[in-house]
């Protein structure tokens, strides 16, 4: 029988409009209730307070060092002029709202409009506002900030390739400062292999006295048989062995080699601090060092690890789906009403099963994976774990509820042929049961793969984890692929799983 | 045939579905059971092969009882009665030719079958099944790709597969429209004339019944009410089919039909 939906016919108010309006000035709501519409006032007496308690609330954030309630107002209207005093008038419209409610109530005869009600509405955005610390002006002002990152992490395929480099170097030796024995022979010409001539091969080295600068010996450099086209930084090496790059005028030196190969540079010897132990004849080396690439492009280490992850963290999905499915399937049996209802002691299995079913699966399984890396450490085993147990939480849900859901009629109909009772199981319960079992297996498989990928954030595994090390290491571009990737995987699991689930049901 | 003596059945929640029912049913009959929902009608087919345990009464076929028989010879029973659903009750997802093998359940070994393994001569038997009704083409589909006629045959190629002597009918018709009632009672007549079958069948249209009926039996709250030869059924008017069906009459004639499955 149906119930048809009626006015509620409401006893005639206690007392008269105007009454009930300073009713719910003195105390907001007692004019509703003696209106007869008790609860109208108590849910506006408790809009009110909510309004005023966190109000209340920013205020003492706002002034924590002052005391009282009057010096905290007013240090807090100090610093938040706008929100303060915007705010009180609100509370103060509300409560004369309220007071008006009352009064239209009774005068209208108990069909006052909802005008109240918006702005306890107003109230609670206005406060949700400042509680949330929502600041949009914040938010556009720095996104320049963070452009750089964000244009990283958006195409991050410079990071995805390598190449293999090789250095190229040739050097000379140059005499300081030049005596009378032969300067350091010039390198023999070889036809193939990078060499570099120096003339002259002996000189001064800069010095200085007090702030000016005595420049060294102009030497020029001829370097044949490098990478052609290729930036050649000129490095020089003092005979302690310290090894710098020269500059010139502040900036680093570095000569392009043409397209043979082959450079000329004039450089000034540098300033040196040579100890005085090491007085006497000393042998410098001035270095071309090229870095060259040899080779083709190929993956880099970063692209490798990202695959591995996506890898790892689709069969943590899977393995997580696989046990899910197999612990699921007895247990929903247990938790179908339908099949629990025989007698008392089936109805407390079925309820039991039922709530922890729905604790564990009102867990989610970022904290699963805290408790399964306690106990089995970090890694995708811990990953496994958590998504194994949400699993049969969420899968024996489905289930039980796609064995309640099924269609008793076939299986009277394959009763009444003589059949057995696993005949009409295996030819009226089966086949129903197939469909829904297949989808929502496919269903979660999804749902695992998408959580794997997170779980790794807090140590499950997979893509996460080789996410959240990157993203800790500034390395955007890298993190910018893991984000493809899990892109990427989730966009093709979604329409495979919506694919498969369509041609199943 | 069948004997049907004092059957009473009481629901769990105390409806009393069923009061004192005794008939007997002749070999060769067409007999139609005729009643509102919830006058029993149901309840009365599913006792006889005890989809629906009786409270009290005995159901007598081929001198066996069947209330008290044990799930051996319960099953030898039921093979021997076919069943016609208004619903159909086909497995939906299962092909065409699956729903009509699932017939020969009652026949063949219980573990073979498990696996959906039948003897060649029952997929010939099943062929021949739907041959007879018409839809050898639609064997390979799935069953609920067939229109709601074709699906009652299907429904009736099953029951022809348990070779039966009796078909039980519940209201085979009622979720098809009128062309096709008599297309589905067509064929349950031929079976009835041709192989002899015995078919009981609750039906509601006044029309179908003076039609196909060899014998009726009226049911008010689980009671009989009329029973009626081919003679006093062609000369039924509708005032005496209202009064069968008591002071609710006006609603069966305002369309044709019962809103629900009934019970």
């Amino acid at each position: 029988m149906t119930m048809r939906r009626t006015q509620k016919e409401i006893p005639p108010s206690f007392v008269s409009a105007p009454v009930a309006g300073v009713a719910s000035l003195i105390v907001p709501g007692l004019g509703q209730a003696l209106a007869r519409q008790l609860w109208r006032g108590l849910l506006l007496l408790a809009s009110l307070a909510t309004s005023i308690g966190l109000f209340l609330w920013r205020v003492g954030d706002l002034a924590p060092h002052e005391v009282g309630l009057v010096a905290k107002y007013l240090k807090a209207f100090d610093r938040r002029e706008l929100f303060v005093g915007l705010f009180t008038l609100g509370i103060v419209i509300l409560w004369l709202g309220i007071a008006w409610d009352a009064y239209k109530q009774v005068k209208t005869d108990h069909k006052g409009g909802a005008g109240v009600f918006f702005i306890v509405l107003a109230l609670l955005f206005a406060l949700g506002w400042q509680v949330g610390e929502i600041d949009l002006y914040k938010m556009i002002t720095e996104i320049p900030d963070a452009w750089g990152p964000i244009q990283r992490i958006a195409w991050p395929w410079e990071a995805a390739i390598d190449r293999d480099i090789e250095m190229i170097v040739a050097g000379a030796e140059i005499l300081s400062p030049c005596d009378e024995l032969p300067p350091p022979a010039a390198p023999v010409e070889m036809p193939d292999e990078p060499y570099v001539v120096a003339d002259p091969t002996c000189g001064d080295l800069t010095t200085r006295e007090g702030v000016t600068e005595i420049p060294g010996t102009q030497i020029t450099l001829i370097g044949r048989n490098f990478a052609p086209n290729t930036e050649t930084p000129i490095y020089w090496a003092d005979p302690l062995g310290n090894e710098f790059r020269l500059r010139s005028e502040g900036a680093y030196l570095s000569v392009m080699t043409d397209e043979n190969g082959a450079f000329e540079i004039t450089i000034t010897m540098p300033y040196r601090l040579i100890p005085p132990s090491s007085e006497g004849r000393q042998i410098h080396i001035v270095e071309a060092r090229q870095i060259a690439s040899v080779g083709g492009a190929h993956a880099s280490t970063e692209l490798m690890q990202c695959i591995e992850g996506i890898v790892e963290s689709i069969i943590m999905g899977m393995m997580a789906t696989l046990f899910g499915i197999v612990f699921s399937i007895p247990i929903s049996f247990l938790a179908a009403r339908n099949l629990m209802s025989g007698s008392t002691v089936t109805m407390a299995v079925y309820y039991a099963t039922r709530m922890v079913l729905n604790i564990i699966r009102s867990i989610e399984p970022l904290i699963w994976v805290l408790v399964a890396v306690m106990v089995v450490g970090l890694g995708p085993f811990a990953g496994i774990l958590a998504l194994t147990v949400h699993s049969i939480a969420a899968l024996a849900k489905l289930y039980s509820e796609s064995i309640e859901s099924i269609d008793p009629g076939p299986i009277e109909a394959i009763h009444a042929t003589g059949a057995t009772r696993l005949q009409t199981i295996m030819f009226a319960v089966v086949p129903q049961m197939i469909p829904p079992f297949v989808s929502f297996s496919i269903y979660r498989w999804d749902i695992n793969v998408r959580m794997s990928t997170v779980i790794g954030l807090v140590g499950g595994g997979g893509i996460g984890l080789v996410l959240i090390q990157y993203i800790r290491l500034l390395d955007y571009r890298s993190a910018g692929i893991a984000v493809w990737f899990i892109a990427i995987t989730v966009a093709i699991l979604d329409y495979v799983s919506a694919e498969i689930r369509q041609r199943f049901v | 045939m069948l004997e049907i003596k004092n059957l009473t059945k009481v629901y769990g929640d105390g409806t009393v579905a069923l009061h004192n029912v005794s008939f007997d049913v002749e070999p060769g009959e067409f007999l139609i059971i005729i009643g509102l929902s919830g006058s029993g009608k149901s309840t009365l087919l599913r006792c006889i092969n005890r989809l629906i345990d009786p409270t009290e009464g005995q159901i007598i076929w081929d001198g066996v009882d069947i209330t008290a028989a044990d799930p051996q010879q319960l099953r030898t029973i039921r093979r021997q009665i076919g069943m016609v659903f208004q619903h159909f009750n086909l497995v939906k997802r299962s092909p065409v030719l699956t729903n009509v093998l699932s017939g020969r359940l009652g026949y063949v070994n219980p573990w073979s079958s498990v696996l959906h393994r039948f003897p060649p001569s029952d997929r010939k038997m099943a062929m021949a099944a739907l041959e007879r009704v018409g839809i050898t083409d639609q064997a390979y589909k799935r069953a609920d790709e067939l229109s709601g006629g074709q699906q009652q045959r299907v429904g009736i190629a099953r029951a022809l597969m348990q070779q039966p002597k009796m078909i039980l009918a519940d209201e085979p018709v009622a979720s098809l429209d009128p062309v096709l009632a008599h297309s589905i009672l067509n064929h349950l007549e031929n079976l009835n004339q041709e192989e002899k079958i015995t078919v009981l069948c609750s039906l509601h249209y006044l029309d179908l019944i003076q039609r196909y009926a060899t014998r009726v039996i009226g049911l008010r709250g689980g009671e009989i009410v009329y029973r009626g030869d081919r003679k006093a059924i062609r000369s039924m008017t509708d005032e005496e089919f209202k009064e069968i069906y008591g002071e609710e009459a006006e609603r069966v004639s305002v369309g044709p039909h019962d809103g629900g499955v009934s019970l």
